[in-house]
């Protein structure tokens, strides 16, 4: 369906100097700069996969979902998104796709979000049963059916996020980029467009690629996770085995009834935390049995678990480099 | 329903919207017609010849108050929305869509100006009701004549704003630029005072540039000034000059694209 190729994008800027004498010196001369916000990034995506796309601030993520929309050329490297080239921007590969970005709007602001609803009927000719249909059903599921005639811009972010999901999806796209679509949302509004994508991804089939800053999010949705770091891809797989690459360490936390010195500790595994009562170790997974065992016999122990490392930590470990995909 | 009509109506709602902004707006042209009566009134009351710069007087008030009804008949106003929507990456819905920005722009300032004629023509059609019983001879095909260069100006001016809009596609911050040009334009296009005053040189230039033909060209058809001859003439102008623009906003569009796609959105 999505299939990319050595894609990279280098954006050109000059460099400003700040203060009156450097405004002056750049009337005359100006030092371009170039930045290279995506150096080769290969990946493929199959037909109704959902897969999330992580990466810290500009790694490059919007880059690429503009790419893949046709919003941009690339400065080298191929997309083939069902049988077209993005930026050639032909109106059947536009019927197709669906981008929304959670910092941009493309509702009218002024505008009930219905009348923008009204609009894209009218540019994607949808007929009118299947418009009301869509409509109804959409703004139920996203709960918002009273709010289609009031005025976008009096509408909260929340809101408006749903309105800009439902205009996205009123011509049944069957590629939808999604960036950070729920950015700055209260967390009831985040689950209702989370619970909203994946009937809609069930439902229709859709093949969808998102990006977000939210772990619950690509949890919750995404079977596979891409990360990209500084414009690399770093790691293409299941998002549950991000832990199993960084080593199969697991997390101790310890209630103790009486104080223990962190140096007893330091004995069973890596100190995380050290309180008056109790303590978080992480230790290595085939380890786990034999610390705990050493520990119960030896501490005052009241009582303990053993989790998995939180996916944030691991993700961030992969967003400060110290671990490439192998 | 076409997308066009949907845009064309949406722009009508739009204007609507914003009630205050609209009278505001209108009641902004009554000012300098103020002005220039009582400026007009002054300097004919101290001047011997019945006609100064070849005008009589009740013709001067009378091109004025036409003059600037038919700018803001014509008036753009729209480039300041292509400027953000290729600042702020607002191009972008356009682009993913299968739709046309130029259209897009076309239809909405269409749909923008419908309140502003509503309000306007029942005003234009009273003052020219009152010159023709005043003795100006208003025939049925001048009238005739007049709406066509209407619809012409209307369409000059759209291409020539929205040429002037995707200048932002080079320019870092056109904003201040616009509002130069935007009255710069109103005067050359004969929008504050006649511009055959000056005689000779400027009006064959006013003649040959485009800008006249989006005020003082329609104007000139009303109050009889130009006879047949010229009005003919003055189609002509009016029709290449918009295609002119045309070519110059498609080959702008075609440019800027490629380059608001080289840098983002």
């Amino acid at each position: 369906m999505i299939a990319v190729e050595h894609l990279r994008k280098e954006f050109t800027y000059y460099k400003k100097m700040t203060g009156i004498k450097g405004s002056l010196h750049n009337i005359f001369h100006r030092e371009s700069l170039t930045k290279e916000a995506v150096r080769d990034i290969s990946f493929t995506v199959e037909r109704g996969e959902m897969i999330g796309f992580l990466g810290p601030n500009g790694a490059g993520k919007t880059t690429t979902l503009k790419m893949l929309s046709g919003i941009l050329y690339p400065t080298a490297g191929k997309i083939d998104v069902d049988g077209f080239i993005p930026w050639e921007r032909k109106n059947e590969f536009k019927r197709r796709i669906s981008i929304v970005m959670g910092q941009k709007n493309q509702l009218w602001w002024d505008l009930p979000a219905s009348d923008s609803f009204y609009l894209n009927k009218c540019i994607f000719g949808i007929d009118d049963g299947t418009y009301r249909d869509i409509v109804t059903e959409f703004s139920e599921l996203l709960d918002v059916k009273e709010l289609l005639n009031v005025q976008v811009r009096r509408l909260s972010l929340g809101e408006r996020m749903k309105m800009e999901i439902l205009a996205a999806l009123l011509h049944r796209p069957d590629i939808l980029f999604l960036d950070e679509p729920t950015i700055g949302l209260d967390i009831l509004s985040q689950k209702k467009i989370r619970e909203f994508l994946k009937i809609y991804n069930e439902q229709w089939k859709t093949t969808v690629i998102i990006t977000s800053h939210y772990m619950a999010d690509i949890e919750a949705l995404c079977d596979r996770t891409v990360i990209i770091n500084q414009g690399q891809l770093v790691y293409d797989g299941k998002l549950g085995n991000i832990n199993q690459l960084l080593g199969k360490r697991k997390l101790l936390s310890l209630k103790t009834s009486a104080s223990v010195d962190t140096d007893v500790w330091k004995q069973f595994g890596l100190v995380r935390e050290v309180s008056a009562v109790g303590a978080v170790l992480e230790v290595p997974q085939d380890k786990v049995k034999e610390s705990l065992a050493a520990i119960l016999s030896g501490l005052p122990v009241e009582d303990f678990t053993v989790t998995e490392i939180p996916i944030e930590e691991s993700i961030a470990r992969f967003y400060q480099k110290e671990v490439v995909m192998p | 329903m076409s997308s066009g009509r949907c845009v064309f109506l949406m722009g009508v709602e739009q204007a609507l919207e914003y009630r205050v902004s609209f009278f505001l707006s209108m009641l902004s042209a009554v000012f300098p017609i103020i002005i220039q009566t009582t400026m007009w009134n002054y300097l004919y009351r101290h001047s011997d010849a019945a006609a100064v710069f070849g005008y009589q007087q009740g013709e001067i008030l009378l091109y004025t108050l036409l003059a600037t009804i038919v700018s803001q008949l014509v008036g753009a106003g729209f480039e300041g929305e292509i400027n953000s929507d290729i600042k702020m990456g607002g191009l972008n819905k356009y682009l993913i869509r299968p739709m046309d920005y130029k259209g897009y722009r076309f239809f909405r300032f269409l749909g923008q100006k419908v309140p502003r004629v509503m309000v306007i023509a029942p005003v234009m059609a009273v003052m020219i009701g009152a010159a023709f019983w005043q003795g100006l001879p208003v025939s049925a095909g001048r009238v005739l004549a007049f709406l066509c260069s209407l619809v012409l100006a209307l369409f000059l001016n759209f291409s020539i704003f929205y040429c002037i809009g995707l200048l932002a596609f080079w320019l870092t911050d056109v904003d201040k630029l616009f509002g130069t040009i935007s009255i710069v334009l109103t005067v050359v296009s004969g929008g504050v005072f006649p511009l055959d005053i000056f005689g000779g040189l400027v009006e064959k230039l006013v003649n040959l540039l485009p800008f006249g033909y989006t005020t003082q060209f329609p104007v000139n058809i009303i109050n009889g000034r130009f006879g047949w001859g010229r009005v003919g003439a003055g189609f002509a102008f009016q029709i290449g000059w918009i295609l002119v623009f045309a070519c110059l906003g498609e080959a702008m569009w075609r440019r800027g694209i490629r380059r608001y796609a080289a840098v983002g959105g």
